[in-house]
């Protein structure tokens, strides 16, 4: 323990030892004059001029030539953007309401068209049933003439029957009257008369 | 052996300080490492933002809606920071203020970022590595961090103290500017708020200095005392007997390790500094305006309570 210790303490004493050994080495030949941080007055004030005149003339250069380009650019595109956001903004704004209208119209139209094609249709079977109305009022009118006709055409036909047969009794039973009825004449009678009723 | 050597004590701050060019013959310096430093920074700034510009500038009618793209990587990249500041630091503190203080802000922005990672570039070691005669005088025309010189980071902070004093008397006009410093307190606290709102006013810039320097130094010399235990370590494995040799293995390869990770810290705070700055600078120009306005103004985001909440409580006290 004793020897380690005491190892320890020469390490240390050799690196304290070792530390200003290099330096001095590193610095020997130095012009001697050690400096302070704070440099003396005849040391830094010109380094001190120099900075605020060279800080004076960047700035100047800068102020005219750098500065309000950089300024301009950052700024214009800060407009440009701002400006196409709110276009956009507008854009879509514009474009819902344009959508919202048409929506709007478009169910409108559509239930126009409805309304249109419900009055088409109600017109269509109002005119529908009309018409078939009147189509049985036609068919039954036609129907009466037809019988009306037919009753008196066989009225007509009975009318000439009857005056027709009159006529042909008439005629047969004369004939019958001036002759002598033979089978055989009669039968001719029969036949001639049924020839002349035809 | 190691007494000669003990007596010239490492000074990891002299790994980090500002490099002599030129001098007066009565020690002032015309020229040295930072001022090579600012200017590599500023041409870089310009040759950035202009190649951003470029870019992101709205392009002629014929590209069509082509012309409101950025379509380069770097610039894209450049577009991105600017974005996010304007969005979250400007546009919630500033409101309709913010396109008149873009260009200021974020150019202060820019330079302090690019002089913080121009900062991060070993130019010094690799100067003095290719020449061995500069070490040896110990100059250097460019290399360092410049905004690790407190000089060069209180001339950013009284620019911007100006432009935040400037700023609240045109936005107040010259009388609410005065006004502005009784922080709208009844008029028998005056003799305590007044001289405390007239230092606040020196004390906001002064505070912009040294965080920033402070910041830029204490990661850098973090980063020095690592890499000197590595020496240290190396120097061991060089000249030590045995076990010693393993232990200076152990403490060279832990603490590059240990360094490399805080160099990624470091870019990260390179940046966080540049934005704090740049937020801070933002927040005190906001507190100099009208404050009925702020709580009904609704473009201002919630980052304006936090703003302003030091001279509501102002108000109140």
């Amino acid at each position: 323990m004793k020897t380690l210790n005491a190892g320890l303490i020469s390490i240390a004493a050799s690196l304290m030892v070792a530390v200003p050994a290099w330096a001095g080495e590193a610095a020997s030949g130095a012009a001697g004059a050690t400096q302070d941080v704070i440099a003396a007055k005849k040391q830094g004030v010109f380094a001190g001029i120099t900075a605020v005149v060279l800080f004076l003339v960047v700035f100047a250069i800068l102020a005219a030539f750098a500065w309000p380009k950089i300024i301009k650019g950052l700024d214009d595109r800060e407009n440009k953007i701002r400006s196409e956001i709110e276009a956009a903004e507008a854009a879509r704004q514009q474009a819902s309401m344009a959508l919202e209208q048409y929506q709007k119209s478009l169910a409108e139209a559509r239930a126009e068209a409805q309304k249109m094609i419900d009055a088409a249709k109600a017109q269509m079977n109002s005119q529908i049933n009309e018409m078939k109305a009147k189509a049985e009022v036609d068919a039954a009118n036609l129907k009466a003439k037809a019988l009306a006709d037919i009753e008196a055409a066989k009225k007509q036909a009975l009318a000439d029957i009857y005056s027709q047969s009159a006529t042909l009794a008439t005629t047969v039973a004369g004939k019958i009257l001036k002759r002598e009825v033979g089978s055989q004449d009669t039968q001719r009678f029969v036949d001639e008369a049924l020839a002349g009723v035809r | 052996m190691h007494q000669t050597v003990l007596t010239l004590a490492a000074d990891p701050i002299s790994q980090v300080v500002n490099q002599r060019w030129t001098s007066t013959a009565d020690g002032w310096w015309l020229w040295s490492a930072h001022i090579g430093n600012l200017l590599i920074a500023s041409v870089l700034t310009l040759m950035v933002l202009l190649y951003a510009a470029a870019k992101i500038k709205t392009g002629p009618e014929s590209l069509g809606n082509d012309r409101f793209l950025t379509r380069s990587r770097g610039a894209s990249l450049i577009e991105v920071i600017i974005c996010y500041i304007r969005d979250e630091v400007l546009k919630p503190f500033l409101g309709k203020r913010t396109n008149a203080f873009m260009p200021f802000l974020l150019t202060i922005f820019f330079f302090i970022l690019i002089n913080n990672l121009l900062g991060m570039v070993p130019i010094s070691k690799g100067l003095w590595l290719i020449f061995p005669e500069w070490k040896k005088e110990h100059i250097l025309p460019v290399g360092m961090t410049a905004t690790q010189n407190i000089y060069v980071t209180a001339g950013l902070a009284f620019i911007a103290f100006l432009a935040i004093n400037l700023a609240g008397i045109r936005e107040l006009g010259l009388g609410g500017y005065i006004k502005h410093l009784t922080a709208d307190a009844p008029w028998f606290i005056w003799p305590i708020i007044v001289p405390i709102e007239i230092a606040s006013t020196f004390i906001k810039p002064v505070a912009l200095a040294i965080r920033l320097f402070a910041n830029m130094t204490a990661g850098h010399i973090l980063m020095v005392v690592l890499y000197s235990f590595a020496g240290a370590g190396i120097y061991m494995i060089g000249y030590k007997p045995g076990l010693e040799k393993g232990v200076g293995l152990l403490v060279t390869v832990g603490s590059t390790a240990i360094a490399f990770g805080i160099f990624f810290l470091e870019l990260m705070v390179a940046l966080i500094q540049a934005f704090v700055f740049t937020f801070l600078t933002t927040v005190f120009i906001s507190q100099l305006e009208h404050h009925h306005e702020h709580g009904h103004d609704d473009a201002h985001g919630h980052g304006d309570d936090h703003g302003h909440g030091k001279g509501h409580e102002h108000a109140h006290a």
